[in-house]
């Protein structure tokens, strides 16, 4: 309902009421864009905790600045500006951390985190499910092997199908250096995933 | 260009990233070479690969964002926000509840399901209304482990550096039942009015909404329309009213939502509803707005819908 009625309203329209303080015009402003928000901290951080606290600190931000917002870019660069720096500070903390990949050890051995969240259907065909998990984990040892940029660039172009153009624009560098990242993750990724290719 | 240049091309070539130029170069190349070929199927299956490794969000995560987001949100300060300021008794108690029990975190079950589900109803604070508080001064240790204080009513230094804090404890409770329970529904009415939580309303209204037959449905839908200050909950409240229209006195309420309402996305969806029964009251109200609306696309709205009826855009 309500992403129906944000199109046919003036975004712009929107901005200046949440500008002017309305409330209720920014949760319509956000519950335009919020849930690829989440998709994409979900995606980058393999965490709904995590998650959760990206969505949470980017739209506080965006409310507590949106009188900063001048109109002199896309309100979806804007906030995706917003979202991605707080996602590369949460991929750069994990990297000091060594806590990248997505496997954790437990009393029944390493288990992925995100295995609940996947690999429906698979049950009845055991020998899909051991290759699906191998994949799986290789996937997120090759994802590890990548810059938080890298990661971030990869991310946005692969699964979310943003262009480079807006990448660029997005973490504040140039459509040739987004390419660049872009082609450096696809090699480092593919290297360690050739044996599945 | 050659095969060193098109291997490099390849990933921006599969995301479609080139330049038509570079591109058109490069698929010249590809006819013609069967290893640069064999590069291509092989970033095609790579992707593949990943595809299925998106992962989508908990079912609950997104509503559970929101109601924490919001909750945030009409804490702070804003210029011209309807609500006021934070209420500091309730950040002392939120303050005091967190330290004693770190691991509650303040927001409601997501549980918007489809008609006929069971449905399951998270209160926290809402349930307040419906089970006993437990008064009287209690130590800490006292304190329930899944109590949520809802008010602190005094608190008094005592000897020896204790403090006595007496306050107001309610517990959380799982209440799930069917749609057509009438005790469900006097909870999911309550839960409609719920002033503090907007995302409580619009759940509760939207799942309210498909019960519209019930005239007590009908009329906390009409209550929700003319007097809840959030727009996403009028509108809920308008979808329940679909199929009411007929209804002179759901029109008349329509009506003088369209003319008060201050969300254009409110009026535009009055509009869209009231289109529906042609009548000369209705007529009145359209041309009224095409004189007076300042959103140029509820005007806009307002004079194709006069069209839709045949009716004249201007008064004589």
């Amino acid at each position: 309902m309500t992403a129906r009625v944000i199109q046919r309203l003036d975004e712009a329209d929107l901005i200046r009421a949440v500008q002017r303080g309305d409330q209720d015009a920014f949760e319509q402003l956000v519950r335009a864009y919020d849930q690829s928000v989440l998709r994409l901290a979900m995606n980058l951080l393999r965490s709904a905790e995590d998650a959760r606290d990206v969505y949470q600190e980017a739209f506080l931000r965006v409310y507590r600045n949106i009188h900063t917002f001048r109109f002199d870019c896309s309100f979806h660069t804007w906030l995706y500006r917003i979202v991605t720096n707080i996602c590369l500070d949460y991929l750069r903390k994990r990297k000091v951390r060594k806590e990248e990949s997505a496997v954790v050890e437990t009393p029944d051995g390493p288990v992925d985190r995100m295995d609940s969240f996947e690999q429906e259907g698979s049950h009845a065909n055991p020998e899909s499910n051991l290759r699906n998990l191998q994949l799986g984990r290789s996937i997120d040892a090759a994802l590890s092997d990548l810059t938080p940029r890298e990661r971030m660039v990869f991310e946005l172009r692969h699964y979310q199908g943003l262009r480079l153009r807006n990448i660029g624009e997005m973490l504040g560098t140039s459509e040739e250096a987004a390419k660049n990242c872009l082609f450096r993750a696809t090699q480092k990724m593919r290297a360690v995933l050739g044996e599945f290719v | 260009m050659n095969c060193e240049a098109v291997i490099k091309a390849i990933p921006l070539y599969f995301y479609g990233e080139l330049s038509p130029e570079t591109e058109e170069r490069l698929e010249d190349h590809l006819h013609g070479c069967a290893s640069c070929q064999r590069e291509m199927e092989r970033q095609k299956s790579f992707a593949a690969l990943l595809d299925p490794r998106q992962t989508q969000p908990p079912v609950n995560l997104l509503g559970e964002c929101r109601q924490d987001l919001m909750r945030s949100v009409y804490r702070e300060d804003a210029p011209g926000a309807r609500h006021s300021g934070p209420d500091p008794w309730r950040l002392f108690r939120e303050a005091f509840a967190a330290l004693l029990h770190p691991g509650i975190r303040f927001h409601h079950v997501n549980f918007a399901q489809p008609l006929a589900a069971v449905i399951l109803i998270g209160l926290g604070y809402f349930s307040a209304r419906f089970t006993a508080a437990s008064p009287g001064a209690a130590s800490v240790a006292g304190l329930s482990p899944d109590a949520v204080i809802s008010a602190i009513r005094s608190v008094q230094p005592g000897s020896s550096g204790q403090v006595q804090i007496a306050v107001d404890e309610t517990r959380r409770r799982m209440i799930s039942g069917r749609l057509e329970d009438s005790n469900i529904q006097r909870l999911l009415l309550a839960a409609a009015r719920e002033e503090s939580d907007p995302g409580v309303r619009v759940e509760s209204v939207d799942i309210l909404k498909t019960q519209g037959g019930s005239a007590e449905v009908r009329s906390a839908l009409l209550e929700a329309l003319t007097t809840d200050p959030n727009p996403g909950v009028r509108l809920k409240a308008l979808d329940g009213l679909r199929n009411l229209t007929a209804d002179p006195e759901v029109r008349k309420t329509l009506a003088q939502v369209l003319l008060k309402d201050a969300n254009p996305g409110v009026r535009i969806q009055v509009i869209d509803l009231l289109i529906a029964h042609k009548d000369s009251s209705t007529v009145g109200v359209l041309q009224h707005l095409v004189r007076s609306e300042d959103n140029n696309y509820v005007r806009m709205r307002c004079k194709n819908a006069l069209q839709e009826m045949n009716a004249s855009v201007g008064t004589f």
